[in-house]
């Protein structure tokens, strides 16, 4: 690290001027062409007021998460001008993420002095008519852009002109912007591209008092305080990280004086203080919020200097122990070094060391990890325990764009894997452990429901893909209508649990040849020839149609090794080998079966 | 605390020995309206005092910027 990235990256910055010469160092940088190795995002804002400032604290924000973003701010008030000229500088831009910002007094106009001027029919009538005006521009926007739009949902007004009596009045003035709204999220609730970001709820967090200097607004149309942008920004990357796949997907957790307050080795299991009254409720606390991320899909790891056979007692016997030995993916506790420990938790989960989060009370393992591994985001733990609550609920590296059910089972599918392997080690032959976990794989075509699941697994699937060509959902459903494609997903079961959709393939049908698009699982399921289980199917439907000849490829990247071999075990033939990428073919009246330890049922849901 | 010059360096980008009391926003390239708002936002955090609006709009120069943080009671060692 050069002096220059040390202060940008240590720069912890307390004001706005702090930001603005923090920018320029970047923006420096940049100029300079020093920066490698970061992703790249552009933003573009949209606003109904002066946001200077917001563009300058964003790019700082990003650059320490390791994002290089380029800014497109729309010329002030022209949000609308912009929007429906498709010829403007907005879709030039071809932006990744727009963010939309009007402010609730530009928006309700002279409505928001006046509402009472309206009968109660004139202003539902109005508000259902800005709520449709908008909602029509944000659709325009979506539909001539790729960009994922984030918009700002309105600040429910302080005031109104009837005092007490406003909770009397029939669709009172500050229900109708709640209606407002409520309108939009109805409207973006199952949209894929738009995001209501909670404006509303960001202003109430910090005080709608406080959120607007009114010498700022009169002087220059400033509608929140320089202080709030920084929080605004860390708000906004909490899309911007997840739509560049930079979310984190464990939480890795010390034990003593973090989830209990003690030291369980000198304090025992009686004398940790841990429960719903006193000193433990901060910690009783904080692990319920931990089960809850568990619950939405994080995965729980443990990384811990302890006795294990300790840390299984309060597992057991201690009775406000809220999160249990199930409820984790894999658990180091031991007295191996930490650093080695958190190497073996994302081995053995088999995730990049950039996908965990880490929490430890003692500064020097936060040293320790940050230094050796500082893909690994170490969160700056309080001294204050009845601070964790807050410090965890503000973590916004976990959001991802879309939750799958796989998404939100996956805490649980990672501690059920931990299981299996247990239950390998157990078993003598590979044949016999396969046997014994009673696998069955559900193969279904492509509906509605698998859509989705599929998209995302040609984004995320790195290891075993034989082409990691990457698929939205708006491609799928493109290439599904052409009615030239077999797409299918493939769900694993077993005596432990259920995995999920884990693999998917697409098979384009030409004539008599067919030429496999897309194969992938994920490496959750591999090593379980399940692969050869999708082969299977897939030569089964070749047959059906009468196709004679099944084409498979295999494009090498940094990361699909394992899925390298794949054809060739399964006698394939090579055709050609072109700069590595190589195309195999299988003569289909050849004879191929399932394996039959694995329970195969067929669905098709249309 | 910070001093009234550092911050004036700081926000406007300039060195602190060329900060006089005569100096005005036509003297500093750097010191537009947008930068003069967040001028008011840094002093008003630092010397932990709100402005009104007609103090925003009156100052002229840096002496203006003194005469009202001393009429707010404030120190300046300067």
């Amino acid at each position: 690290m050069n002096e220059t990235e040390k202060l940008i990256y240590g720069g912890n910055p307390k004001s706005i001027t702090e930001y603005f010469s923090l920018n320029k160092k970047i923006e420096q940088e940049k100029l300079r062409g020093n920066i490698k190795e970061k992703k790249n995002i552009k933003i573009a804002l949209l606003s109904s007021f002066t946001i200077n400032g917001v563009k300058e604290v964003l790019n700082v924000k990003c650059f320490q998460s390791d994002i290089v973003s380029d800014f497109y701010v729309a010329p002030y008030n022209q949000y609308l001008q912009q929007i429906i000229d498709k010829n403007s500088q907005l879709y030039k831009f071809e932006a990744d993420i727009i963010i939309v910002f009007i402010d609730s007094k530009s928006l309700l106009g002279e409505y928001f002095y006046f509402p009472y001027r309206l009968t109660d029919t004139e202003r539902k009538d109005y508000i259902g008519k800005l709520a449709a005006e908008l909602i029509t521009s944000i659709r325009y926007l979506k539909d001539n852009s790729k960009s994922k739009i984030v918009l700002h949902n309105f600040e429910v007004p302080l005031y109104s002109a009837m005092g007490i009596l406003e909770s009397k009045m029939a669709f009172g003035f500050l229900e109708s912007v709640q209606l407002l709204n409520n309108k939009l999220k109805d409207e973006f609730r199952n949209d894929a591209g738009v995001f209501l970001f909670d404006y509303d709820t960001f202003c109430s967090k910090y005080g709608k008092k406080n959120i607007c200097d009114p010498k700022m607004y009169y002087l220059a149309d400033l509608k929140l305080d320089f202080s709030f942008i920084a929080p605004l920004c860390e708000n906004y990357l909490s899309y911007i990280k997840p739509l560049l796949n930079m979310n984190k997907k464990c939480l890795v957790l010390d034990l003593d004086n973090v989830l209990w307050d003690g030291i369980l080795g000198e304090d025992g299991l009686e004398g940790i203080k841990l429960g719903p009254t006193g000193e433990g409720k901060p910690f009783f606390e904080f692990q319920k919020l931990i089960l809850g991320l568990y619950e939405r899909g994080v995965i729980l790891a443990i990384n811990s200097h302890n006795n294990y056979n300790d840390v299984e007692e309060v597992f057991k016997n201690h009775p406000y122990m809220i999160l249990k030995e199930k409820h984790f993916a894999t658990l180091k506790i031991n007295w191996e070094d930490k650093i080695s420990n958190m190497r073996a938790i994302a081995q053995e989960i088999n995730i990049g060391p950039d996908s965990l989060v880490f929490i430890d009370d003692d500064k020097l393992n936060r040293e320790l990890i940050k230094d050796a591994l500082p893909e690994v985001l170490v969160i700056d733990l309080p001294e204050d325990p009845s601070l964790f609550p807050e410090t965890l609920s503000e973590i916004n590296d976990f959001n991802v764009l879309q939750i799958t059910q796989e998404d939100a089972k996956r805490g649980r599918m990672y501690a059920e894997q931990r299981k299996r392997q247990e239950f390998q080690k157990f078993a003598t032959d590979i044949t016999e452990f396969l046997r014994g976990l009673e696998i069955v794989v559900t193969i279904e075509k492509v509906n509605a429901l698998n859509i989705a699941r599929i998209a995302q697994l040609t984004q995320r699937t790195n290891q075993f893909n034989m082409t990691t060509r990457r698929y939205l959902e708006e491609d799928i459903k493109k290439i599904d209508k052409s009615g030239n494609f077999l797409i299918a997903s493939v769900k694993v079961e077993d005596k432990f649990g259920d995995n999920g959709i884990t693999g998917a393939v697409i098979v384009e049908k030409e004539d008599n040849k067919w030429r496999i698009d897309t194969f992938l699982l994920s490496c959750r399921v591999i090593g379980r020839r399940v692969e050869e289980a999708l082969l299977a199917y897939i030569i089964e439907e070749v047959k059906k149609e009468n196709g004679k000849i099944l084409i498979g490829e295999f494009i090498p990247t940094k990361k699909n090794i394992p899925a390298k071999e794949f054809y060739k075990n399964n006698d394939f033939t090579l055709v050609k080998n072109e700069n590595g990428t190589e195309i195999w073919s299988y003569d289909v009246s050849k004879d191929y079966k399932y394996p039959e330890f694995i329970k195969i049922v067929k669905k098709n849901i249309l | 605390m910070k001093s009234l010059k550092n911050i004036l360096s700081k926000v406007l980008e300039i060195e602190e020995d060329k900060i006089n009391d005569e100096l005005t926003p036509a003297d500093v390239e750097t010191w537009d309206s947008f930068n003069g708002l967040i001028l008011v936002s840094e002093l008003e955090s630092n010397f932990k005092i709100k402005f009104t609006m007609e103090e925003v709009t009156s100052v002229k120069c840096v002496k203006d910027i003194k005469e009202v943080l001393k009429r707010r009671g404030v120190t300046l060692n300067e």
